[in-house]
């Protein structure tokens, strides 16, 4: 049962870590105006193709799958990579998941990187006669979507973002933006998607990304304790630090094999991912978190700067704990999914 | 035979053997009630090794049966399921056995492997001293070869299971010259001797798992040596980093159960509409998937993905956890939980609150094992 990426796996993961060392454009915030534009996007859509992994070939994509989204997921999330992935890529999956016909138009600009998407899973959207009208806040890389899928009664519907009032917001977490989404009689296409399902793999894909950012927090931590010196000596010599930074591998390792599981039952149907979606997000953003706060707390003064990165490691854990259930609502969640009351 | 043949055939022997004599030993003898019934589970140890269930993972050549890791874990899982009871010949099983497989002579696998593999030889271990917990290789039990044997004198502590073993592994000190890990000898103790006393602990739950052992001039074979003398760190060293993932998948069924009797507790008695107790039952069984999937993903790992961290990594995660579970189930009966039965009789959830304090500090504490992944893991420096 000892997980590890396939060949192919491994490939792309290293393919996705080669392009974010060496094509990464120094951005270090989503930029709404101009992100289109930027050679990273560029080469991560149409030279990786990574939109389109899970978007059937015959449609442009590469004909992979969710797992492999998920690996891709984690590389970017591992360096805060501002780019609208995570909810572009999913879509392609989601999407080639329902009614591919129904979503046709979509998949083709889905997987090249020409069409980005965000997700509508809250708010109090109504349908009628095939529009749709309601206000969602929050909408996590909202501000660059030009395709809005949003759940209702259901299943997800596409609205074109010329047929709703996008307002960008201002976000803690300055390397994924978020919109307040206003529809008002939207035409909207029925993709005839799940959209319960594809808030568990939006959720899923978070804890997979949340244990790639975690591990860059413990390894940056670690090195950092090893070559700092006060008292004469490394601070990493001192046990007080030392069972901390333990204490945190501990529950990397535990997390990095909560989201294999995750993206198992998602990608692959092994196990319940009605549980597992949830308890996968709450414990490796929960793990994330703690390790970003730990990070700047044993980075020092310097971790509290702007210039050092712990800061957009904190504000994406925060960000990522706070959006698609809290961590009291999935533990609920998955009290009562679980059948614990 | 495919896994779920296999799976058959390990209930239906289960069933079949846990009847009679053996059917009151069902849910005996687990952690915490590791002195109950001893008779009955040292013949219920013989009968699994009559049905060939002892040394699964063991080399065809060696005598066992060479199962690979996925029927390892069903047998456990089954026995879980079964209600088997605790085994009294895990530590032959589990510690002395492997380390003969990986350390022993042909001469010394050939004498101890059947016994174990029978169940018909129990094994205690002698590492802990009064002066020697967490800085092991300070044990300071001296062994000298005169005469044609090993002459031991010293004390040992915390050994489990003393009372009933046949025999002892003991870390002692060959060479008082050399630099302290280097002195120590791994040598095979016969209990039933004069030079060997046993006096039992009793322990915060007023039972006794646990015993000190003293040598006065006790004797050992001088072949009784697993590698050669000055090796013993090494020796029983080598055997803390075997694979653990398939017993302690089999110990997670255990703690499944004592998750689900305190649920029903808490169920019965309306505490799970306290919050605060709703909170803790979720995060208790949230803590178990992921020691779950944790333990699932390190098995069949190749070796030296993270040399002697792995059973590091697992018990700073399941000893934390079963000590929290403790806390949940006498917090769950409330006031009765603050109540004995006569002659200090505990129920499951205070004997599991006390004995659960026990499971940060044996088998190397908390500290050492972050000890253990700060430096091995991590490569921080030593202090």
């Amino acid at each position: 049962m000892y997980e590890t990426d396939s060949p192919e796996q491994a490939a792309l993961r290293e393919a996705v870590r080669d392009f974010c060392r060496r094509h990464a454009d120094g951005a270090d915030r989503v930029d709404q105006a101009a992100w289109a534009a930027r050679p990273a996007w560029k080469r991560l859509t149409g030279e990786l193709g990574l939109t389109g992994l899970a978007i059937d070939e015959r449609r442009g994509g590469m004909g992979a799958g969710f797992a492999e989204v998920a690996v891709a997921a984690e590389e970017l999330g591992r360096v805060l990579l501002p780019v609208p992935y995570l909810s572009t890529a999913l879509a392609g999956a989601v999407l080639s998941e329902g009614d591919p016909e129904a979503a046709a138009g979509l998949l083709p600009g889905l997987a090249s990187g020409a069409l980005t998407a965000a997700f509508v899973f809250t708010g109090d959207i109504t349908v009628a006669g095939g529009r749709l009208s309601g206000t969602a806040g929050n909408v996590l890389d909202g501000g660059e979507a030009a395709v809005f899928l949003v759940r209702a009664e259901g299943q997800l519907y596409a609205v074109r973002a010329a047929d709703a009032t996008v307002t960008a917001a201002g976000t803690l977490d300055q390397t994924r933006s978020q919109a307040t989404v206003t529809f008002r009689d939207s035409p909207a296409l029925a993709t005839g998607a799940d959209g319960d399902r594809a808030e568990e793999l939006m959720r899923v894909l978070l804890a997979a990304e949340s244990v790639a950012a975690a591990e860059h927090c413990l390894d940056v931590t670690i090195a950092h304790l090893k070559s700092r010196q006060q008292f004469g000596r490394p601070i990493g010599s001192f046990q007080a630090l030392k069972h901390r930074c333990a204490d945190l591998a501990v529950e990397v390792f535990s997390a990095r094999a909560t989201a294999r599981a995750a993206v198992a039952a998602a990608a692959f149907g092994q196990g319940d991912l009605g549980v597992l979606a949830p308890l996968a997000k709450r414990y490796c953003v929960d793990v994330f978190w703690h390790v970003a706060a730990e990070m700047i707390q044993l980075h020092g003064g310097i971790g509290f700067t702007w210039e050092h990165e712990a800061h957009r490691y904190l504000k994406r854990a925060k960000t990522s704990q706070l959006l698609l259930g809290s961590p009291g609502q999935l533990r609920r969640l998955v009290a009562h999914r679980a059948g614990l009351y | 035979m495919e896994d779920e043949e296999f799976r058959a055939a390990v209930r239906e022997w289960l069933a079949a053997n846990l009847s009679g004599e053996f059917a009151a030993l069902i849910g005996k003898g687990g952690p915490g009630r590791e002195h109950e019934f001893v008779a009955g589970r040292l013949a219920w140890e013989r009968r699994l090794g009559e049905g060939g269930w002892i040394g699964l993972g063991w080399p065809v050549r060696d005598g066992g049966r060479g199962l690979p890791w996925s029927q390892q874990v069903i047998f456990y899982e089954e026995y879980a399921r079964a209600g088997a009871p605790g085994r009294v010949g895990h530590i032959g099983e589990q510690l002395l056995g492997p380390t003969l497989l990986m350390f022993g002579t042909p001469e010394q696998k050939a004498r101890f492997l059947p016994g174990i593999r029978s169940g018909t030889q129990m094994w205690c271990q002698g590492y802990s001293e009064p002066g020697a917990g967490s800085d092991l290789a300070a044990a300071a039990t001296r062994a000298e070869l005169r005469d044609g044997a090993w002459h031991l004198n010293g004390q040992k502590i915390w050994t489990s299971l003393a009372h009933v073993a046949d025999w002892c592994f003991v870390l002692a000190r060959t060479d008082s010259e050399a630099e302290r890990h280097r002195g120590l000898s791994y040598l095979l103790v016969p209990m039933n001797q004069p030079g060997v006393e046993i006096r039992p602990i009793v322990q915060i739950t007023g039972t006794s798992e646990f015993n000190e052992v003293f040598f006065d001039d006790a004797r050992a074979d001088a072949d009784a040596i697993v590698g050669a003398p000055g090796d013993g760190w090494r020796v029983a060293m080598g055997t803390l980093g075997v694979e653990r993932g398939v017993s302690t998948l089999g110990q997670q069924l255990g703690f499944q159960r004592e998750f689900e009797s305190v649920l029903a507790q808490a169920r019965g008695n309306g505490n799970i509409g306290d919050p605060d107790i709703a909170a803790r039952i979720a995060d208790a069984w949230i803590g178990l998937q992921v020691m779950r999937i944790t333990a699932q993903s390190s098995l069949g790992a190749p070796a030296g993905t993270a040399p002697g961290t792995e059973a590091s990594i697992a018990k700073l995660l399941w000893a934390p956890w079963h000590q929290r579970l403790g806390e949940l189930a006498v917090d769950v009966a409330g006031a009765s939980a603050t109540q004995t039965g006569p002659d200090y009789d505990l129920s499951d959830a205070q004997r599991l609150f006390l004995h659960t304090r026990a499971d940060t500090i044996y088998g190397g504490s908390s500290e050492i094992q972050r000890n253990i992944i700060a430096e091995r893991g991590l490569g921080l420096p030593r202090g």
